[in-house]
């Protein structure tokens, strides 16, 4: 099992899908636990890629790719779960909001999630705040991140959350702001659970948020 | 030149793929071999080169990147490439000067090269940054037009339209947008200088319904005005973007249109090598698909959301003197500081800038201040600076300016991930008289004083 966990890692920091799959089926032939393979396995070399990325050694091409290849991996490690979210780290949707169509920032966030263990949902650009909710409740969404780059595409986050407010679904969903546009200050004024400033604090900040979901729910 | 309908014949039967697959397969994996292939090599040790050689490779690196990965148009899933001899004809046509501007404030625009004597266009302003109120607004535009070195202006973007916050795409942007203009046409008057031109056409007006609703004959945007027409990161476009050509071309304002991009450093572009290859890839995209008579970019780091830390520099430096050696068009570089307002490390920031694009050939925008984020947090003393900066650069050798800059860069580099806020406008101005309060003034002073130092004239 040491040597499986050690080359899936391997696999992953290399954006070897193939064997990625070849790894995560022998897994599961084997009946080593899918829980232990994602967290020692897939999930440190998806810290090493997150590392690497930090320090600009590698840039978003090369993240996409190990998203992918850990999703692969994940994918067919899940489905011998008897309750496929003890592996995950909670699902979450992402987009750029209405009438904004800048996309890179937040695909560097959406794939840093992946290859962290999230299950996410990436909805694009110039998504309007109905279809962020449609969405969510569709796949029972714990997180609902909206990015936003232009000044004037910054007041969709905060109608956003005012219509979640009005239709009595706050408490359903945690709402993260980021983007270029948005602040500390403007997520506190407008009462988002959190904001972050780069991709790496999303995805630490989204950890943080799910572990306190999942302690007040016990 | 191509013609508006043959880019749209192209967005109907190009090559079909996904955005996924034009990033990773054809745009990232292309732009790796070529970054390989003409060796491009980022110099830490200098900012502001001076090989020639190195310029003229980065040039023919990015038109064969061009020529082999052309745009992706995004509402149709389709790749619209031109060939060799299509582009060689464009940058052939292109001009090499336009004249921007009415009356007395009328001048031209033209192509420099590396150390030329030639002055940059000088367009001054707020870079697009948000502003709180219609009165800040007016005293922001009015001091930017007092500049003396200001050749056109960049306005701020309003938030708010009597008190309602602006949503892109709705009646909100249009109201928005009208009154932006209407206040900053009001403001060149007030200062003498009606004809000025406005260059950024504008931030409040995000869609081409927003465009529309700013040219107004009397009141709003002119045909001598210079325009943006954004590409998106990296070599995209959809059908609103060329909805922004079309009308312009077609109601006569096409002498302004500009391609304004933005590669981002640690992006799919990788590193600076490849980020400087897709900068040249822009200006072409604009020219054949946007017919753009000039250019505007702004490469931009992912992580620090500016462009005055040294790979970005060297970028900058490297995609002006392999644009203006190799072709005549016009192109205007626009720097973000990563610090705010009222702040020495943001004027160490400006200076670098300035010095590297001046000195390599092409002209300026400036300026995005502590990243063009914060409300408020802009103010006229900024864009001054840049602008004689700019001037004092003209003629400069390009040894000279890496010089300098290394030296600025030394002085703030370690400030660079967490640097100062600055102040807002009213806290470093007089709103009733729009003068600068001695803080902000001393900061400015110390700055020249600086610069002084390193044997820049100002």
């Amino acid at each position: 099992m040491e040597k499986l966990i050690e080359n899936l890692r391997n696999a992953v920091v290399a954006y070897n899908k193939e064997a990625v799959i070849d790894l995560a089926n022998e897994a599961v032939e084997k009946g080593f636990n899918p829980v232990e393979v994602i967290e020692r396995g897939l999930a440190e070399g998806a810290r090493i890629v997150g590392d690497k990325f930090d320090n600009l050694e590698i840039f978003l091409t090369e993240l996409m790719l190990a998203a992918e290849t850990m999703k692969a991996g994940i994918n067919i490690l899940l489905s011998e779960l008897p309750n496929e979210k003890m592996a995950i780290k909670g699902t979450i949707i992402i987009g750029t909001v209405r009438g904004d169509i800048h996309d890179i920032g937040k695909s560097i966030i959406a794939n840093l999630l992946i290859a962290n263990g999230f299950n996410v949902y990436d909805l694009g650009v110039s998504v309007p705040s109905l279809k962020f909710i449609e969405e969510a409740e569709k796949v029972n969404a714990d997180i609902i991140m909206l990015s936003a780059l232009l000044t004037t595409s910054l007041e969709e986050q905060k109608d956003f959350l005012n219509y979640l407010n009005d239709t009595g679904k706050r408490e359903k969903f945690i709402v993260i702001v980021g983007g270029g546009a948005a602040t500390q200050e403007w997520a506190k004024e407008i009462k988002a659970d959190g904001y972050a400033e780069t991709a790496t604090e999303g995805v630490k900040l989204a950890g943080h948020l799910m572990e306190k979901k999942r302690r007040c729910q016990i | 030149m191509t013609s508006l309908l043959e880019v749209m014949e192209r967005a109907f039967t190009g090559k079909p793929c996904t955005e996924r697959d034009y990033d990773i397969n054809i745009f990232s994996k292309k732009l790796k071999e070529i970054v390989k292939e003409y060796n491009i090599k980022y110099d830490p040790d200098n900012p502001v080169p001076s090989d020639n050689s190195v310029a003229d490779n980065v040039f023919n690196a990015g038109f064969d990147f061009f020529c082999e990965v052309g745009s992706y148009f995004k509402d149709t899933g389709r790749v619209i490439q031109f060939s060799e001899d299509e582009i060689k004809k464009a940058l052939k046509s292109a001009p090499s000067e336009i004249i921007l501007g009415e009356g007395t404030d009328a001048k031209k625009f033209v192509s420099r090269k590396p150390e030329s004597d030639v002055p940059p266009w000088c367009f001054l302003g707020a870079g697009g940054a948000p502003i709180s109120s219609d009165e800040y607004l007016l005293k922001l535009v009015e001091a930017y037009a007092f500049i003396p070195l200001a050749n056109s202006i960049t306005i701020p973007s309003l938030t708010s339209v009597s008190g309602i916050r602006i949503r892109p795409g709705t009646p909100l942007e249009i109201l928005g947008t009208i009154r932006n203009i209407v206040l900053a046409r009001e403001a060149l008057r007030r200062t003498g200088r009606p004809g000025l031109p406005i260059m950024n056409s504008l931030p409040t007006a995000q869609s081409s319904v927003g465009l529309i609703s700013a040219l107004h004959p009397k009141y709003g945007l002119r045909k001598s005005d210079g325009y943006l027409v954004a590409i998106i990161a990296e070599l995209k476009t959809n059908f609103d973007l060329l909805n922004k050509v079309c009308i312009l071309q077609n109601l006569g304002y096409g002498n302004g249109i500009c391609g304004e991009s933005g590669p981002v450093f640690g992006g799919f572009c990788g590193g600076a090598e490849g980020t400087v290859v897709t900068t040249i890839a822009s200006h072409l995209m604009g020219l054949l698909l946007y017919n753009a008579t000039w250019h505007l970019t702004f490469p931009i780091h992912l992580r620090y959301t500016s462009n005055s830390n040294p790979e970005l520099l060297w970028v900058t430096s490297v995609y002006a003197q392999a644009i203006s050696r190799n072709t005549h068009l016009l192109s205007a570089h626009l720097n973000y500081t990563a610090a705010g307002p009222g702040t020495i490390m943001c004027f160490r920031e400006i200076a670098a800038q300035r010095l590297a694009a001046v000195s390599s050939g092409v002209s300026i925008e400036s300026v995005g201040l502590g990243k063009a984020k914060h409300e408020d947090y802009l103010t006229p003393i900024e864009p001054r600076f840049a602008a004689e900066v700019a001037s004092a650069a003209v003629g400069m050798k390009r040894e000279e300016a890496n010089e300098i800059v290394k030296e600025l860069l030394s002085s703030y580099m370690k400030h660079i991930s967490s640097p100062p806020l600055g102040y807002k406008y009213q806290e470093c101005y007089d709103i009733r008289t729009g003068k600068p309060l001695d803080k902000c003034l001393r900061v400015y002073n110390d700055a020249k004083k600086e610069l002084e130092n390193l044997g820049l004239n100002l």
